[in-house]
């Protein structure tokens, strides 16, 4: 089903603004992770750990799950459809991957928070935490391979996608959609 | 009529990074299995700890953190 030029674009809108945002707050995240790494202060781990929790449970999580679900609007609302472009298809499973390790790794750093507002949990223990900086820069990097994917949209179409173009021609005013 | 072109193939581009992908998935399985896996806590924080601790977890949701 083709979405309406007014519905698209108010999606594709919604979609970027939500994916870009997605990005920008795991950056913010990676700057408490890397501060979390190297801080020696008690004080500084503590504060990073509570405020990577409240960034990846409350802004983090719901962008990448908004991201995937504007995506898949997006795709099965134009004609690039979900599974006819090696593009849209590779997104579609890097977000998916994302999204997952993402919700895995929030166990983790639920637990680092639960020590961390521990006031028994000693300045020695809390340095034995550790960071979660492997997975945050390392989905941002995939986030990055996405955005580079959906810009530049390579060619390229799966054996379903050729199917089902040649099995239905377009006629002559059709255009781009994105 | 009938006479539907036929499929051009996997474009050299996915190719490629379907090998890349693989390479990684392979690499990270290796670190995973050698112990160089990511994780600080994992070594230092022994792993049983880490499962009581999840338990705890469970019991508090993000805002009862935050009066820590």
């Amino acid at each position: 089903m083709i979405m309406a030029p007014r519905l698209r674009k108010f999606s594709l809108a919604a979609h970027i603004a939500l994916s870009v945002g997605w990005i920008g707050a795991v950056a913010g995240y990676i700057a408490l992770d890397v501060a979390a790494a190297t801080s020696r202060n008690a004080k500084t781990l503590r504060a990073c750990y509570l405020a990577m929790e409240l960034i990846a449970w409350y802004v983090i999580v719901p962008l990448a799950l908004a991201s995937l679900l504007t995506g898949l609007v997006m795709s099965l609302g134009t004609k690039w459809g979900l599974f006819r472009h090696y593009w849209v298809l590779i997104s579609l499973l890097l977000t998916i991957i994302a999204t997952v390790v993402l919700l895995v790794e929030t166990q983790t750093i639920s637990y680092f928070a639960t020590i961390a507002a521990d006031p028994a949990t000693s300045s020695d223990d809390l340095q034995s935490l550790g960071s979660t900086l492997v997975h945050s820069v390392g989905g941002t990097v995939v986030l990055c391979v996405i955005l580079v994917l959906n810009v530049y949209k390579p060619r390229g179409m799966t054996r379903y996608g050729w199917r089902k173009q040649h099995v239905r021609k377009p006629g002559p005013g059709h255009k781009e959609e994105l | 009529m009938g006479n539907r072109p036929s499929y051009p193939g996997t474009p050299r581009w996915v190719k490629v990074s379907g090998i890349i992908a693989i390479v990684l998935v392979v690499l990270v399985v290796i670190m995973l299995l050698t112990g160089h896996g990511p994780g600080r806590h994992t070594s230092s924080v022994d792993a049983g700890s880490q499962v009581v601790f999840s338990g705890v977890v469970d019991e508090h949701s993000p805002a009862e953190v935050r009066r820590g």
